[in-house]
């Protein structure tokens, strides 16, 4: 069968394929076939980030009373590990039991988390404008949990702030860096590595992450005291100084329930 | 102690995940409440049975909190991966348990709520509110077909045979409905997502 036979064939059946419904025999063949022609993954691939949206279209439900409360304790049991490893067997096993390993036949990279860091998006800014200032205690209503934010500013050029850095104090503590070094002078890609700053100037070093294109997400559990922590600072494997941040104190407000 | 506060119904979704991701308790609570509404209205549409759905959804978080590593923002919001998930194992269940065929009736009501009506486009995103239009222009039949597939996870031949047509239309109607689909979807950049 000829290539242009292979695309043909590829694009009678790429919806089905896209949609995870196309049986096995004739799914391994596009599966073949996509692994030769670009063209066709990429005709495949738009097919499935339309099909990916049909299921965003379903109506949100009221879960049964309780949900909240079972799935979040389920969550919380035991925490992650330092460095963000994760406990075997955690959450139990749903009443009826699912099947944990079907998966429908999609065509997805198979994504393999790496273990140690916690590789996460962050689309905006939003938190940064959302710190507000308080002049009275929250209200007796709600929970609060003490939080570090910092923003994140380009060593050398000052002015507007091109991150943002949370860190949660607690065991585990964990942190949060969103950066986007998208500037004239600050673009940057290649690893970044993120120190924690005490008040009298010495650090620690938490860990690293990948920066591309100027824009990096990084989340990580971190086991030390960060209360004994005033500031942040990123850097380059060359030592450069990329962004660094104050740290101020605050609160999450939970309304309780 | 402090000069500032987070209103939490404030606090991003990438934070909150980041957070659960550490095994924050606190935040682990205040995502499920967040996501709680999106997660189980996917279960609840595609297995029709609240147990059911309430398994899924309870899966669903714990895939989240077991993959938060592998988020990846570019790909789309925290809400379309928690979506996916979630619509992948409601197929995956109602595949290994479902015995009886397809009520025509829910079908029905389904293409209907999720076709809605212009005012409630309106309220929507425009991405959404794109592909909700398209679907409410397609012909009933192969609206339909596509949210038996789409949907439900069925199979061109299930579809055949729940509708008592040949296969090839079956395919055919398939293919067409995406094809229209496909176009309207205009950002190429966001919107998929592996788990």
């Amino acid at each position: 069968m000829s290539s242009e036979a292979n695309c043909e064939k590829l694009r009678q059946i790429g919806a089905e394929l896209a949609l995870g419904v196309l049986p096995g025999r004739e799914r391994a063949e596009a599966v073949a076939h996509l692994d030769q022609c670009a063209d066709c993954r990429e005709y495949v691939r738009q097919l499935t980030l339309a099909g990916d949206r049909l299921a965003g279209l379903l109506p949100d439900r009221e879960p049964p009373p309780g949900f909240e409360t079972r799935v979040a304790r389920g969550l919380a049991q035991p925490t992650a590990a330092p460095g963000g490893q994760r406990p075997a067997g955690v959450f139990r096993r749903s009443r009826r039991g699912l099947r944990d390993g079907a998966r429908r036949p999609r065509v997805r990279l198979a994504a393999v988390g790496a273990a140690l860091t916690i590789a996460v998006g962050f689309a905006g800014w939003a938190v940064g404008t959302a710190v507000e200032e308080v002049t009275a205690p929250p209200p007796s209503a709600v929970e609060s949990e003490p939080v570090l934010v910092g923003d994140m500013t380009p060593a050398g050029h000052g002015g507007q702030p091109v991150g943002e850095l949370y860190a949660h104090p607690g065991t585990p503590g964990w942190i949060f860096v969103s950066v986007a070094l998208t500037r004239p002078g600050t673009r940057y890609t290649g690893t970044v590595t993120c120190f924690l700053v005490r008040a009298d100037g010495t650090s620690v070093r938490v860990g690293d992450f990948p920066v591309r294109d100027g824009h990096g997400n990084w989340g990580v559990a971190v086991p030390v005291d960060l209360t004994r922590y005033s500031g942040a600072r990123l850097t380059s494997p060359d030592g450069t100084v990329l962004a660094t941040a104050q740290l101020r104190k605050g609160q999450v407000v939970t309304p309780k329930t | 102690m402090s000069g500032y506060r987070f209103p939490v119904g404030r606090l991003p979704d990438e934070a909150l995940l980041s957070g659960l991701a550490a095994g924050d308790p606190d935040l682990a609570v205040i995502f499920v409440r967040r996501f709680q509404h999106r997660v189980f209205g996917v279960a609840m549409a595609v297995t029709r049975d609240q147990q059911l759905a309430e398994d899924v959804a309870q899966q669903t978080f714990e895939r989240a909190w077991r993959h938060a590593q592998i988020y990846d923002s570019r790909r789309g919001s925290v809400t379309t991966w928690l979506t996916t998930i979630a619509h992948n194992l409601a197929v995956d269940a109602i595949r290994a348990r479902r015995t009886e065929p397809l009520a025509p009736e829910d079908l029905e009501d389904l293409l209907d709520a999720v076709t809605e009506t212009p005012e409630r486009w309106a309220l929507a995103d425009e991405a959404s509110a794109q592909v909700r239009s398209a679907l409410a222009r397609l012909p009933r039949e192969q609206g339909r077909a596509l949210m038996m597939a789409g949907i439900y996870g069925m199979t061109a031949r299930q579809i055949a045979d729940a509708e008592r047509i040949p296969l090839g239309t079956a395919k055919t109607r398939i293919r067409t409905a995406m094809a229209r689909l496909r176009t309207t979807v205009a950002s190429p950049e966001r919107g998929d997502h592996v788990q």
